[in-house]
C-alpha cells in the first residue's frame, strides 16, 4: 500500500510490533523487550534494544570514597535487568494482551494508526528490585517520544547514574548539540558556555585510569551522525544523523564508544577496546563527581541520586 | 679531605664543602651579552657524561674519580636526567610510605635509639643504588686565570664531588643548587669532574614528596667563573611606602675576589619602561649596603600588572674597567597581615586562585625545559589561576623569574615532606617523626630554608614562604619559621602541619592552613572568632573525572573575608610514557606499570591538565571561579 503521512502502517507480527513510514520502519520486539530496530532512510540505528542503565564507570572519587561498593547492585542491574512486561495501545485501544497469534489473525497487511504507544516493563536484579516503565509513543510522521519512569524502592543504595542507553551499530563519525561546553556535570557546569558545539568522532577523556566521562548536561537537542551501516548491501556511505530533542525539560547525554562495563574493565586507556559502536546514553539523573578529595568525602548532597525517589524523563527522537 | 661514606646516614651531615646559598642573580661581561642572555662566565656541563650503575653502595667502582681511572666499562648517560628513564633502575611512585615500604625496616636516626647512630641503614644498605657520573672539560677562555665553581641545580638524593682526583664536598637536599669551588684544582684542559650520586640518604625521610621516586643528576650542570671582584649575593629590599605611592629600594651586596681594593659598584635603577630613575657608586668591599633609594611614586607589582623594575650594577676594578654587570629585575609589592586578620597585598585583600605545581614532564620526569615552564605560565593566565605553590620543593631556577614576569603569586616551599614518619595508612602516629623536636635533624631542615630563602629572596611573586609539606610539627620546624621571620619582613610564612601541635600554633604559621577541609568546617572555623586567616593549602583534589562542588569554596571568598582562596591539588598528572608493544603506542603509565611494589598506582593523576599538558575538561570550571569578582 501507498503511505499516508497521516497514518502509520502498522504490522501486527507473530513477536514483534512493526511501526512504518515513507522512510523508516521501526521494530518493538516482545522477545527482546524493546525497541530492536529504528530503521531511517534505510539506515539502522540500533545494535540491541535499548535499555535502561544505572552504572557509570567508577570515577577515582567513587573509589576513594567507596560509592562503587555501595553500590554494587546497580552493577549488576546495568547488565541483568530484564524485561518483564509489554503493554500497547494502538490510537484507542488499549491490548489487553499482546496481539500475536492467534489474536493478530484478525489484522491485515494494510493496518494504520495515527498514534501508538507501546510501554516496555523493566524489572532490576536488585535487591529488593525497582521498575522502569519505558514507553515510546510513535506518531504518524515518525517520531518517537520516549519516556522513561523510574518507579524508585526504598532500601536500595544511591544510584551511579539513571539513563536510557542506545547501542549503535557502527561508530558515530561525530556529533552536534546545542548545550554546555566541555565535560559538565551537576557540581560542574559554572564554567560552561552556551552554544552549538559539534564534537569530531566519539572522544574518550584520557584520565589515567579509564572512569566516567563525556557527560554533557543540560541539552536541547542532539545529532548523531554517522556514515557507516552493517548491512552488507550497503555501501553508501553518505553521512546520516538522527536527531534527539528535549521532550519539556533538556536532556543529558554522553556519546562514547563504550558502555560504563567496557571503561570500567580497563586500567589504562590504551586496554579499551577497539572501538566499533556507538554508545548513546540519555540520562535524567546524572551523579556529581565531587572534588573535596579522593578518598572518602563524598558528592554533595544535591548532585546524589536517591534510590527511593521516582523520577520521570522523556525525550524525542525524530529523524534529519 | 677525604669523603665519607657513613655520611649517607647521619642526618647531621648534609653539606660538606658546600658553598653558601647566595642569591639566584646572573651575571655577565658587558649590556651585549645581558642583552642576549648568554654569560661568557657560564659554560654548561650538561649533554653526555660516563657513567657507572651499582645496584648498592658496595659494588660502586672506588676510585673512578682518579683521573687516570678506566672508564672503560663505563656507559654514557644523559646529563640532566634520571637514572630510572634511562633504564637503570626500576621506575617507582609511592606516595606517603617510603618507597622501601616491606622490604626494608628503617627508623630515622636519632629516632628510637636515640643517642646512637645507626651506621650503615643507607651506607650500607642492599637497595640503596649508585650512579659514579664522570665528566671530562676544559676551561673555555674566559675561564681562564679566573676563580672555577661547579653548579648543580638539582641532584637526587646524595652527591659526592671530585675534581682531578681530589674530594670537593657532599650534598643533599636535591632541589637546591649546590655550588663548589674548583678554583684549586682546576687546569687549563684536561679536567676531570667526577660525581657520585646515591638514591638514598639520611634525606630520603624528609624527601618523601607524593611522586616518582627518581635518583641522578636532573637539573643543570654548569661551570661558573668568577671575575676578580664578584657578586657573590645581591640582597634587594624593595619596600612600598604608607601611602602605596611611593617606595624605597635598600640594596646590599656581598663581594668576593682579588681586587676589591679600588674597586667600585654603580648602580643603576630603570623602570618598566626603560628609563633610568636612579644611580648609586659605592666602593668595593666585602660587603656593600648602598644608600637607600627613595622614589616618590613606583607602579606597584601584582598578577593584574606585574611591573618590574631593573637594578643593574656594573663592577668596575680600580681602573674603571668593567668586570661584571649583574642585572636584576624587582618589583615594589607591599604583603601585610593586618589587624583584621586579613592578607592584604597592595592594599587589597589577598585572593588566592592557585594550583599546586609539581615539575612534570610524561617523557623526561622532573626533567622539564623551559617550553615547559612558559607552557604553564600560560595556561595559569589563561585560566585565571594567579598562585603556584612549589610543592613541595623548590623550582628550577627560571621557574621564579618567569613567575615574577607573568604575575603569578609564589608560596616558595622548601624540600621538605616527612610524611612516612608520622601517618601511617591515614592515621596520625608520629612515634617515629623527623625532624619533630628531634636536634640531630634541626640543622638539615634549618639549611633548606635557608637555602630557599637565600636562593629566591629577591623575587617581588613570591609573597608566602611555605616550611614545607606533611612533616607534622615540633621544634624544628618552628626554627625554620624562625629563620625567615629573622631575615624577611617582607613575606608571610606557611605551614599546614602544625594543625597537628596547637601547642606551637603562634610559631610556624601566619595562616590557618588546611588541606582539603570540607566547606562547613572552614565555615566554623571561621565563625569561631578565629585569631588567622583561612588559607587551603591543597583542596579540590582533582583525581581522574573529579572537581565538582568548586561553588561552595568560590562562595566563602564573599562571606568571609578571612577566607582567602587556596591551591588546587594540582596542576599536572604525573604519568611517564612507555612504549606499549601491544598497541605499539607510546602511552601513559602510572604508578605499578613498572612493576614497582608498594605503590600508589594512579594516584599522582591529579592534576587540572594531563601529563602530556593537554587540559582536562574541569579546567574550564577552574577558569569560571577564578575568574569571578569578589
Amino acid at each position: 500500500m501507498a503511505y499516508n503521512t497521516n497514518q502509520l502502517k502498522v504490522v501486527y507480527g507473530d513477536a514483534s510490533l512493526g511501526l512504518g513510514g515513507a522512510d523508516f520502519h521501526y521494530l518493538f520486539s516482545y522477545e527482546r523487550g524493546g525497541l530492536e530496530s529504528l530503521v531511517i532512510d534505510g539506515k539502522e540505528w540500533l545494535y540491541r534494544v535499548p535499555m535502561p542503565t544505572f552504572w557509570r564507570a567508577t570515577t577515582d572519587n567513587d573509589r576513594g570514597n567507596n560509592f562503587s561498593v555501595k553500590a554494587a547492585q546497580w552493577y549488576a542491574a546495568d547488565r541483568f535487568t530484564t524485561c518483564q512486561g509489554v503493554q500497547l495501545r494502538v490510537d484507542d485501544h488499549h491490548f489487553d494482551e499482546l496481539p500475536v497469534a492467534p489474536l493478530n489473525n484478525q489484522f491485515s497487511d494494510h493496518e494504520t494508526a495515527t498514534t501508538v504507544t507501546i510501554t516496555f516493563q523493566y524489572v532490576t536484579s536488585t535487591v529488593p528490585s525497582t521498575t522502569v516503565d519505558v514507553s515510546y509513543t510513535v506518531t504518524a510522521d515518525g517520531n518517537i517520544k520516549v519516556t522513561v519512569h523510574y518507579v524508585g524502592q526504598d532500601n536500595l543504595p544511591e544510584l551511579p547514574a539513571l539513563g536510557f542507553r542506545f547501542i549503535m551499530p557502527t561508530t558515530a563519525t561525530g556529533f552536534d548539540y546545542e548545550g554546555l561546553s566541555g565535560e559538565t556535570y551537576p557540581d560542574r557546569m559554572a564554567g560552561a558556555t552556551h552554544g552549538q558545539f559539534h564534537v569530531d568522532s566519539l572522544p574518550v577523556t584520557p584520565y589515567l585510569v579509564p572512569q566516567d566521562c563525556g557527560m554533557h548536561m543540560q541539552t536541547k537537542w542532539l545529532t548523531v551522525t554517522r556514515n557507516l551501516t552493517q548491512n552488507n548491501a550497503d555501501r553508501d556511505q553518505t553521512p546520516f544523523s538522527l536527531r534527539v530533542e528535549q521532550s519539556g525539560q533538556p536532556f543529558n547525554f554522553s556519546c562514547l564508544p563504550y558502555t560504563a562495563e567496557e571503561l570500567e574493565n580497563a586500567t589504562h586507556m590504551e586496554e579499551l577496546p577497539l572501538a566499533r559502536r556507538t554508545v548513546l546514553t540519555i540520562y535524567g539523573a546524572v551523579r556529581g563527581v565531587g572534588g573535596i578529595d579522593s578518598w572518602g568525602s563524598d558528592v554533595e548532597p544535591a548532585y546524589r541520586i536517591q534510590a527511593d525517589q521516582a523520577r520521570t524523563f522523556g525525550f524525542w527522537l525524530k529523524r534529519v | 679531605m677525604q669523603a665519607n661514606l657513613q655520611w649517607l646516614d647521619d642526618p647531621e651531615v648534609f653539606r660538606v664543602n658546600q658553598l653558601p646559598a647566595h642569591s639566584d642573580h646572573h651575571y655577565y661581561y658587558d649590556a651585549t651579552e645581558q642583552q642576549s642572555g648568554r654569560s661568557r662566565f657560564v659554560h654548561s656541563l650538561n649533554g653526555q657524561w660516563h657513567f657507572n650503575f651499582a645496584t648498592n653502595p658496595a659494588d660502586r667502582p672506588l676510585d673512578f674519580f682518579q683521573p687516570e681511572a678506566d672508564l672503560s666499562n663505563f656507559d654514557t648517560i644523559t646529563v640532566p636526567g634520571h637514572i630510572e628513564l634511562a633504564g637503570y633502575a626500576q621506575v617507582q611512585y609511592i606516595n606517603t610510605l617510603y618507597p622501601w615500604e616491606g622490604h626494608q625496616y628503617r627508623r630515622p636516626a636519632y629516632t628510637l635509639n636515640q643517642d646512637k647512630l645507626a651506621v650503615g641503614v643507607f651506607s650500607q644498605a642492599a637497595d640503596n643504588s649508585v650512579g659514579s657520573y664522570v665528566k671530562h672539560f676544559d676551561l673555555p677562555a674566559a675561564f681562564l686565570n679566573q676563580r672555577v665553581h661547579v653548579q648543580f641545580q638539582g641532584v637526587e638524593e646524595a652527591l659526592y664531588v671530585w675534581l682531578n682526583g681530589h674530594f670537593l664536598g657532599y650534598a643533599e637536599d636535591s632541589f637546591t643548587p649546590s655550588e663548589f669551588d674548583l678554583t684549586p684544582y682546576v687546569q687549563a684542559t684536561g679536567n676531570v669532574l667526577a660525581v657520585r650520586v646515591y638514591k638514598r640518604s639520611s634525606a630520603a625521610f624528609i624527601e618523601d614528596q607524593d611522586m616518582f621516586r627518581f635518583s641522578g643528576i636532573f637539573r643543570d650542570v654548569n661551570l661558573l667563573a668568577l671575575p676578580a671582584v664578584h657578586v657573590d649575593d645581591l640582597d634587594l629590599k624593595p619596600t612600598v611606602n604608607a601611602d602605596f605611592q611611593g617606595g624605597v629600594l635598600n640594596v646590599t651586596t656581598r663581594l668576593s675576589g682579588s681586587q676589591l681594593t679600588g674597586a667600585t659598584l654603580h648602580l643603576c635603577v630603570t623602570d618598566d619602561a626603560g628609563t633610568e630613575i636612579a644611580e648609586q657608586t659605592q666602593a668595593a668591599q666585602t660587603t656593600v649596603t648602598f644608600e637607600p633609594l627613595r622614589f616618590d611614586e613606583v607602579h606597584l607589582w601584582s598578577p593584574d600588572q606585574p611591573t618590574l623594575y631593573q637594578v643593574t650594577i656594573d663592577v668596575l676594578d680600580s681602573q674603571g674597567n668593567r668586570l661584571e654587570v649583574v642585572p636584576y629585575q624587582f618589583g615594589f609589592r607591599k604583603v601585610e597581615l593586618r589587624a583584621d586578620h586579613v592578607i592584604y597585598v597592595n592594599n587589597q585583600r589577598l585572593i588566592i586562585n592557585g594550583v599546586n605545581r609539581h615539575e612534570w614532564n610524561a617523557r623526561t620526569g622532573r626533567v622539564i625545559t623551559m617550553a615547559d615552564m612558559q607552557a604553564d605560565i600560560q595556561t595559569m593566565k589563561a585560566h585565571n589561576i594567579n598562585a603556584d605553590r612549589t610543592c613541595h620543593y623548590p623550582d628550577q631556577l627560571p621557574w621564579y623569574q618567569l613567575c615574577d614576569q607573568a604575575g603569578i603569586y609564589l608560596m616558595a616551599e622548601n624540600n621538605l615532606e616527612s610524611h612516612g614518619t608520622w601517618q601511617k595508612s591515614g592515621a596520625i602516629e608520629p612515634s617515629d617523626n623527623v625532624p619533630g623536636d628531634n636536634p640531630h635533624w634541626l640543622e638539615a631542615v634549618v639549611d633548606r630554608a635557608r637555602s630557599n630563602y637565600q636562593w629566591f629572596k629577591n623575587h617581588p611573586a613570591i609573597i608566602f614562604w611555605s616550611l614545607g609539606n606533611e612533616s607534622y610539627a615540633g621544634e624544628d620546624i618552628a626554627a625554620m619559621q624562625a629563620y625567615y621571620k629573622r631575615h624577611d619582613d617582607s613575606r608571610l610564612v606557611h605551614y599546614e602541619g602544625v594543625v597537628h601541635t596547637p601547642n606551637l600554633r603562634d610559631r610556624i604559621s601566619d595562616v590557618e592552613s588546611r588541606m582539603y577541609e570540607k566547606p562547613a568546617n572552614i565555615v566554623a572555623y571561621l565563625e569561631s572568632n578565629p585569631d588567622k586567616p583561612f588559607l587551603n593549602c591543597e583542596y579540590m583534589h582533582d583525581m581522574g573525572n573529579s572537581l565538582g562542588g568548586m561553588k561552595s569554596y568560590s562562595d566563602l571568598l564573599d562571606r568571609y573575608p578571612m577566607y582567602q582562596g587556596g591551591f588546587i591539588w594540582d596542576f599536572i598528572d604525573q604519568a611517564l610514557y612507555v612504549h606499549d608493544p601491544v598497541t605499539d603506542q607510546d602511552v601513559l603509565r602510572y604508578g605499578g606499570d613498572f612493576d614497582d611494589r608498594h605503590s600508589d598506582y594512579e594516584f599522582s593523576g591529579d592534576g587540572l591538565l594531563f601529563a602530556d599538558r593537554t587540559p582536562k575538561p574541569a579546567l574550564q570550571e577552574v577558569k569560571y571561579y577564578y575568574g569571578l569578582q569578589h
